[in-house]
């Protein structure tokens, strides 16, 4: 495929894998053998990789707080997370108070923030910023998301390779050649009228027998999708290790996610969304009712939820990362909010993850450090997310991926 | 219909045979957003010629019906000026979205009912070329002006004229940032996408780019009245060369005169007249087009300055058009547009739900009118909407729109089962399939199909058919969404 030889990868990485994987598990015994295996999709032996997109521009100075720089408490008179309200944190940084359902995670190591990190030029448009957080291409003419670029490196090609949940059409991040399926929920994934009496898909695919290429493929992937969807709603899903998710959209999505990662679909990659972080006015103090801590409650919540629905075990196989598409304006504004800024914040979770720190250079917040009022970039989050592609997933052209970017070398990760 | 064993020993049939053998019915597929049973009966009685003579003359055709729709959509025709006037009067906020969304169904609605078919198929093309996404937050303002004063104006007109008017539209400065280019820091976002996607494509260099960024500061959008203006104050003079496209450019009032002249030599640039024939082939012939044809188009369009009719007329009447049957695939919108156009239906009798529902039908299936993102359009092959999620929402939709339960507006008629049979009950279920298949698609199917047909209700071909039978009843209208959902609908 093209993809293949646009990142640069050998088109039979996917066979090369499902080698180094049979390989690994040859040692292994009992319980431990059938845990590894169940997790294992086919011919992959990485880790699934979940992106959570905060849209609207989420505030990294706000979730994981510079306390050590005085500049933050003068910019921010009103709305700064006091110190001693911070949890989890070291000599410098602290964690907002809201975040504290993940705090287990943070201290158990398999939670990490980075700080600084962001685009690599400003770019204060949603709109604008979105498209290319999503392209990751600065400066050339690629049209497709880096993350269709990243399964086409991978070598995926199966039916829930790349599954976002929460909308029905895949994110724009997997816009491109390899195939890759949007799911609003693994239950309302169904075919309308299709019955006891009522054959409908089993009709489609007799319709679709031996026509062109191009449309049996697809009508071969959605039959299969629905079969499988079908065999999960059967089945029922409940969350392992009393895992509660919250009744939200996110917390929705995530179960989700999990879900599929344990039903060994064949899940490489997940994309999920999570809105409204853009908070122009009333950001409000670190309190409950306040609106940044309720949101914080909401996402850590959610997240803890999919960290012990998985276990150790299913979370030693995956990384979930967050990404939004500015950091915002380290100054508070005159409704008590923050306007569009630059560099931000992002969390990585994961078996895999070496949590309890945040990683990046901090650039400080002295006016002569901002760029136009915003706290400035010091790692590009592609390279970030390089790292942890290279070390988690086996990707081997990050270059490929993203043009003329090198993974970071932070350490915030384990190689498989 | 078979044709010859593949490499893996799987019979497959060639596209073109699930089509009916009917030049008039390609060209109706092709040309406009689906045959309707009005179409079909005026392209038999006027021939091809005519009627496509016709559909390049939309301004001589009555277009009552839409017109009347759109009038229900009344923020989709407001120009800036009254978009904020209604802000000011209190009427819509400001930032609101509603007119652009207006300007979404409003097109939607165009494009179902509109008996000027080849203009709004045109106006889509043109909409995804110069793209200014709708609805997006920055062009509030602007983007029902846009659409009424650019693309419609010039939809069928000289591209040259076309792609004047979009520089110049605070729409496109918006959007593509030119409005933010300043002397002192040229912004290069517009400079790029005019050379790579509106003109002569990937080819260009920086220093093209660079040129081009400077040429177009000062041509701005006034922060009061949110018209254009152009700020000779910020304009960056020196010489520029672009492309074989050399100008003094010595005075900073002289600027936009110089950009105007950039943009005519762009609209007339060989690898502009290239890119635009190869995209009216991709969107009308075949997803990878005829070479010769590319080639004849482009000279066609370099012949007439950039005028659009007689590109289309040649493209519509050559041999690669009338041979390239089965060789395009609806994409969603279009599938969604000709479902309604097909089941001959008619609008909701008042009011806007059913035009709102099949909005965010086609939404839900990826493909919202003019909402596609990126500068690039939304894409026009079929491998870019081979999703399973996609077909899934086009199929359910399917089922939706044929059996009346969403939208439930839309006036269906009154049986469709007699409608669609020609008044009469076939006397078996394999003559029920054909009469159906006939009128949706215009064509009998392949045996194994109707097999296919008459077991999903259980019965075989010969199986007689009853009034009281759930197929002539309420199980009816999972045959025309069957119909609907197989290749014989999905092919364009």
């Amino acid at each position: 495929m093209t993809t293949n030889q646009d990142c640069g990868c050998p088109v039979s990485r996917r066979t090369l894998l499902a080698a180094g994987a049979a390989g690994a598990f040859a040692g292994l015994v009992g319980d431990q053998l059938a845990t590894q295996l169940a997790f294992a999709s086919p011919g992959y032996g990485g880790d699934v990789f979940v992106l959570l997109s905060l849209r609207g521009g989420f505030d990294g100075l706000s979730a994981v707080v510079p306390a050590g720089d005085p500049a933050y408490y003068a910019a921010r008179p009103g709305i700064a997370v006091g110190k001693k309200q911070l949890i989890g944190g070291d000599s410098f940084f602290g964690l907002h108070p809201a975040l504290a359902p993940l705090l287990p995670y943070w201290k158990g190591g398999t939670l990490a923030a980075v700080q600084a990190v962001g685009q690599p030029a400003p770019n204060r448009s949603h709109f604008a910023a979105m498209e290319e957080l999503e392209r990751a291409a600065p400066g050339t003419s690629l049209r497709t998301g880096w993350l269709d670029r990243v399964m086409g490196g991978l070598g995926g090609s199966g039916t829930f390779d790349a599954v976002s949940v929460g909308g029905a059409m895949p994110a724009r991040v997997l816009a491109g050649p390899t195939p890759d399926l949007g799911l609003a929920s693994v239950d309302k994934f169904v075919l309308s009228g299709e019955g006891e009496g009522r054959p409908m898909a089993k009709t489609l695919a007799a319709l679709y027998a031996g026509a062109p290429d191009a449309l049996r493929r697809t009508t071969a992937m959605t039959t299969s999708a629905l079969a499988t969807t079908a065999t999960l709603k059967a089945v029922g899903y409940t969350p392992a290790n009393g895992a509660a998710y919250p009744d939200s959209d996110l917390g929705r999505a995530l179960r989700d996610v999990a879900r599929l990662i344990k039903a060994d679909v064949g899940l490489m990659t997940a994309c999920v969304d999570s809105g409204d972080w853009d908070m122009h006015e009333n950001l409000g103090a670190a309190a409950p009712g306040k609106r940044m801590y309720d949101h914080l409650s909401a996402l850590a919540a959610a997240l803890a939820a999919f960290a012990r629905d998985l276990g150790p075990a299913g979370l030693g196989r995956v990384t979930l990362v967050t990404i939004s598409e500015f950091g915002r304006r380290v100054g508070q504004n005159g409704s008590g909010g923050l306007d569009h800024g630059y560099g931000n914040a992002m969390f990585v979770l994961g078996g895999g993850v070496k949590g309890g720190k945040v990683y990046g250079r901090w650039p400080g917040l002295a006016a002569s450090r901002l760029v136009d009022g915003d706290l400035a970039v010091t790692t590009d989050y592609r390279a970030v997310i390089g790292e942890i592609l290279r070390a988690r997933c086996g990707l081997t052209n990050v270059a490929g991926v993203f043009p003329g970017v090198s993974a970071s070398t932070l350490g915030l990760v384990r190689s498989r | 219909m078979k044709v010859g064993p593949r490499a893996d020993d799987e019979d497959v049939t060639a596209s073109a045979a699930f089509l009916p053998d009917d030049p008039l019915l390609h060209l109706l597929r092709r040309a406009t957003y689906g045959p309707t049973p009005a179409a079909v009966a005026e392209i038999r009685g006027l021939g091809a010629k005519a009627w496509l003579d016709r559909q390049l003359k939309p301004a001589s055709i009555g277009d009552q019906v839409a017109d009347g729709l759109v009038a229900r959509f009344p923020l989709s025709g407001l120009t800036i000026d009254g978009v904020r006037a209604k802000v000011r009067a209190g009427v819509i906020p400001r930032y609101g979205w509603e007119p652009m969304f207006e300007v979404g169904f409003a097109t939607l609605a165009r494009a179902v009912w509109s008996e000027r078919q080849l203009y709004e198929v045109m106006v889509d093309f043109w909409s995804n070329h110069l793209n200014v996404t709708c609805p997006s937050g920055d062009v509030w303002d602007s983007r029902p002006d846009y659409d009424r004063t650019v693309i419609r104006k010039y939809a069928l007109g000289r591209f040259a004229d076309l792609l004047k008017a979009s520089a110049r539209h605070p729409a496109m400065l918006t959007y593509l940032d030119n409005r933010f280019s300043t002397r002192a820091a040229p912004n290069e976002n517009y400079g790029r996408e005019l050379l790579e996607l509106h003109t002569a494509g990937l080819g260009y260099s920086e220093a093209d780019v660079r040129c081009a960024a400077r040429l177009f500061t000062g041509m701005t959008v006034s922060w009061e009245t949110g018209r254009y203006r152009y700020d000779a104050g910020q304009h960056a003079t020196g010489a520029v060369r672009i492309l074989g496209f050399r100008h003094a450019n010595r005075t900073a009032t002289g600027g936009e005169a110089a950009a105007m002249a950039l943009l005519d030599h762009l609209a007339l640039h060989p690898a502009t007249a290239r890119r635009i024939a190869t995209k009216l082939c991709v969107r009308f012939v075949a997803d990878e087009p005829p070479a010769a044809l590319v080639t004849r188009l482009a000279k066609v369009y370099l012949d007439s300055k950039s005028a659009i009719v007689p590109v289309l007329r040649a493209l519509f009447t050559s041999a690669e058009f009338a041979a390239s049957v089965g060789a395009k695939t609806r994409t969603p919108y279009e599938d969604v547009i000709a479902t309604v156009r097909t089941l001959g239906y008619a609008s909701d009798k008042s009011g806007t739900e059913g035009i709102r529902a099949l909005y965010w039908t086609s939404e839900a299936a990826g493909q919202a009118p003019m909402a596609w993102a990126p500068p690039n359009g939304y894409p026009d092959v079929a491998t870019a909407w081979a999703s399973p999620s996609g077909q899934v929402v086009r199929w359910n939709a399917h089922l939706n729109i044929a059996a009346g339960w969403w939208p439930s507006t839309l006036r269906r008629p009154e049986s469709p089962l007699a409608e669609f049979a020609g008044g009469v009950l076939p006397a078996t279920y394999g003559a029920l399939i054909d009469a159906v298949a006939s009128r949706l698609v215009g064509r009998t199917l392949a045996p194994e199909h109707s097999v296919a047909l008459a077991d999903f209700y259980g019965k075989t071909l010969a199986s007689p058919l009853r009034a009281g039978d759930a197929a002539a009843g309420w199980a009816f209208p999972y045959l025309p969404a069957l119909l609907l959902d197989s290749p014989y609908f999905a092919l364009r």
